[in-house]
């Protein structure tokens, strides 16, 4: 018999939109709520694991699960061979490029230091720019970098803004817009295209699009 | 320097036991399918001037390949693809051979994949090339031995799945842009991407081919997206979507009926496809399993013009799922252990010939005492012990 379809959702911030929306869709969410210690969680004729966002890409890359949610940051910071077939509007938020304010980023002959989260994005804008970078990989507050003068400016996520304005930073150059994203594997759609295909109208449904 | 004497290269790996019992298998059930349907073997060499595959344009990206120099400097490519090679083989070695030719194999190819997500950068591959022979029998003999291959390697389910080379080929002709803006547009329908698909088209002129190039990686499933398809495309690609409606239809008349979809959305990053693509996938396995197609002018390359088509079988992800399901043993514990007393030490070896020839495995002890080679045999789980001396005695275990 085939295993039911299983969906990978991103735990945090992305976590409970994703629960209020599979609500909308008329799934049974007690086990999302009430979580406990059990790892695979029974929704409707679904099951759901909650994963960090980088794995749910793996997962659903290598088939371990069929359907991911995933915001847009981390589907652009690793690569990968999956569908990425619907955005579903939640979780909005952009990739910028910022720096101290007041100070011009792109002035001046010397290689500039860029402090980042997310190296292969910061690459990745910066040689579609033709521009050599220095990129330093951080792991916590990145806004602290050129506070501390061990960056010229950042690339990070961009919510309101206000994070950088209290830090003294401004956004030079908006990279892309982010939002959360459906993520199907490749096989799966082949395979199991009515249950999939059915799922994703409902979703997109309850998603209001 | 750090010395990594312990460990193997990131997406390279050792095959233990039922791992390479199963590569085994999947080869060989493959090799007896594809010579039984006239198919002959070739081997080539792992190493080819990278000219191979990056002449006239590169056919892989280069920086998937893993590369070297030889002894003047010229760089050399681990294989990253083998249909290229099998190309060069068949314009330079084969040009006097009665046409078409049918060639088969199965051989390791090389690719950098970025990061840590789990892919191998050193996979095997069997697949068939048919060279010589253009138009609808050939392509029907390779969708079914396609089929077939998935049939035998494994007792799930599978799919097939057809496309044409020439669909998004010829909509892209009609667009008046330059090749950054195609492999833009070509990755997102690739993959599926339909919201960053629509952001692309929007900024193309020709918003007539962009309508119908964000439905294209819509248009998967039965034959109703060929009709929805030739109402969008009109007079474009026509004869494509002819041609599949043609092929679809006489596969439904078969046992194939139900496990061939199309997918128009099927646009592959090899840019040497002409015609017909395939793909297959078994239930179960998270990978595309097999993939291949139509590639007319790829010969001409070489210097050899004849139109071909070829798939390639994935046998690691074949064996991946046979192991899953617990298809293969990791090899039969034998049903003898032989000592043999001092001064009899060949007459064991001998005596274990004997047994090996009544179909037994029969494994000869290297112990010096019948202790020892009791004690092995209960480890190793072996159900009898063979003493040879001046008599031959045998103790159950």
């Amino acid at each position: 018999m085939m295993r039911r379809i299983r969906i990978a959702l991103t735990k945090g911030r992305l976590e409970k939109s994703s629960v209020e929306l599979f609500k909308k869709m008329g799934l049974d969410c007690t086990a999302l709520e009430n979580k406990g210690r059990k790892l695979i969680l029974p929704v409707g004729d679904y099951d759901v694991v909650l994963a960090k966002a980088a794995d749910v890409i793996t997962y659903i890359e290598r088939g371990a699960c069929d359907i991911g949610i995933v915001g847009k940051d981390t589907i652009a910071e690793s690569s990968g061979e999956f569908y990425e077939v619907l955005d579903l509007g939640i979780g909005k938020c952009r990739f910028a490029l910022a720096a101290p304010q007041g100070s011009d980023f792109f002035a001046g002959y010397n290689v500039k230091t860029v402090a980042t989260k997310y190296p292969a994005v910061a690459s990745g804008y910066f040689e579609a720019k033709g521009m050599d970078v220095q990129i330093i990989k951080i792991e916590g507050s990145v806004e602290l970098a050129p506070l501390l003068g061990l960056a010229d400016g950042i690339v990070d996520i961009v919510e309101t803004g206000s994070t950088l304005r209290e830090n003294g930073l401004q956004v030079v150059e908006e990279i892309m817009p982010i939002s959360a994203r459906v993520i199907v594997n490749v096989a799966s759609l082949k395979t199991r295209k009515a249950q999939i295909e059915d799922f994703l109208k409902r979703l997109e449904a309850a998603a209001g699009m | 320097m750090k010395i990594n004497n312990k460990i193997t290269p990131k997406g390279f790996r050792d095959y233990l036991f039922e791992e390479s019992e199963a590569q085994t298998a999947v080869e060989n059930r493959l090799s007896a399918l594809f010579a039984s349907r006239g198919y002959h073997s070739v081997v080539t060499p792992a190493l080819e001037f990278m000219d191979v595959f990056t002449c006239p344009e590169p056919a892989i990206p280069i920086e998937q390949m893993y590369k070297l120099t030889d002894r003047n400097g010229r760089l050399l490519v681990l294989r990253p693809d083998i249909t290229l090679p099998i190309a060069r083989l068949a314009a330079t070695r084969l040009q006097n051979m009665p046409r078409p030719v049918r060639l088969c194999y199965t051989e390791k190819v090389f690719k950098v994949n970025p990061g840590l997500n789990g892919r191998r950068d050193e996979v095997t591959q069997s697949g068939v090339e048919l060279l010589g022979a253009a138009g609808k029998r050939a392509d029907l003999e390779i969708l079914k031995t396609a089929a077939d291959a998935l049939s035998v390697c494994g007792a799930t389910e599978f799919k097939i799945e057809i496309g044409h080379a020439a669909v998004f080929k010829g909509l892209i002709a009609e667009l008046d842009t330059d090749g950054d803006t195609v492999e833009r547009v070509r990755r997102l329908i690739e993959s599926k991407c339909y919201a960053a698909l629509d952001d692309e088209l929007d900024k193309l002129e020709n918003q007539k081919i962009a309508g119908i190039l964000r439905r294209l990686p819509h248009l998967f499933g039965g034959g109703e997206v060929l009709e929805e398809a030739a109402a969008l495309c009109g007079d474009i690609c026509g004869d494509a979507l002819q041609y599949l409606r043609d092929i679809y239809d006489t596969l439904q008349t078969t046992s194939l009926a139900g496990r061939v979809d199309l997918d128009l959305g099927l646009v592959h990053s090899n840019t040497y496809y002409t015609g017909l693509l395939l793909r297959g996938y078994l239930f179960g396995s998270g990978v595309t399993v097999l993939s291949g197609g139509r590639y007319d002018h790829l010969l001409q390359q070489f210097g050899e013009p004849m139109p071909a088509i070829g798939f390639a079988v994935e046998n690691d992800a074949v064996a991946e799922l046979l192991c899953q399901q617990g298809a293969v043993d990791g090899g039969r514990i034998p049903d003898v252990l032989v000592f043999g007393e001092p001064g009899y030490e060949m007459q064991a070896v001998l005596y274990c010939t004997e047994r090996i020839a009544q179909g037994q495995i029969a494994e000869n002890s290297v112990f010096d005492s019948w202790a020892q080679s009791l004690e092995y045999a209960k480890q190793r789980g072996i159900p009898a012990v063979v003493r040879v001396g001046a008599s031959i005695a045998e103790e159950r275990i």
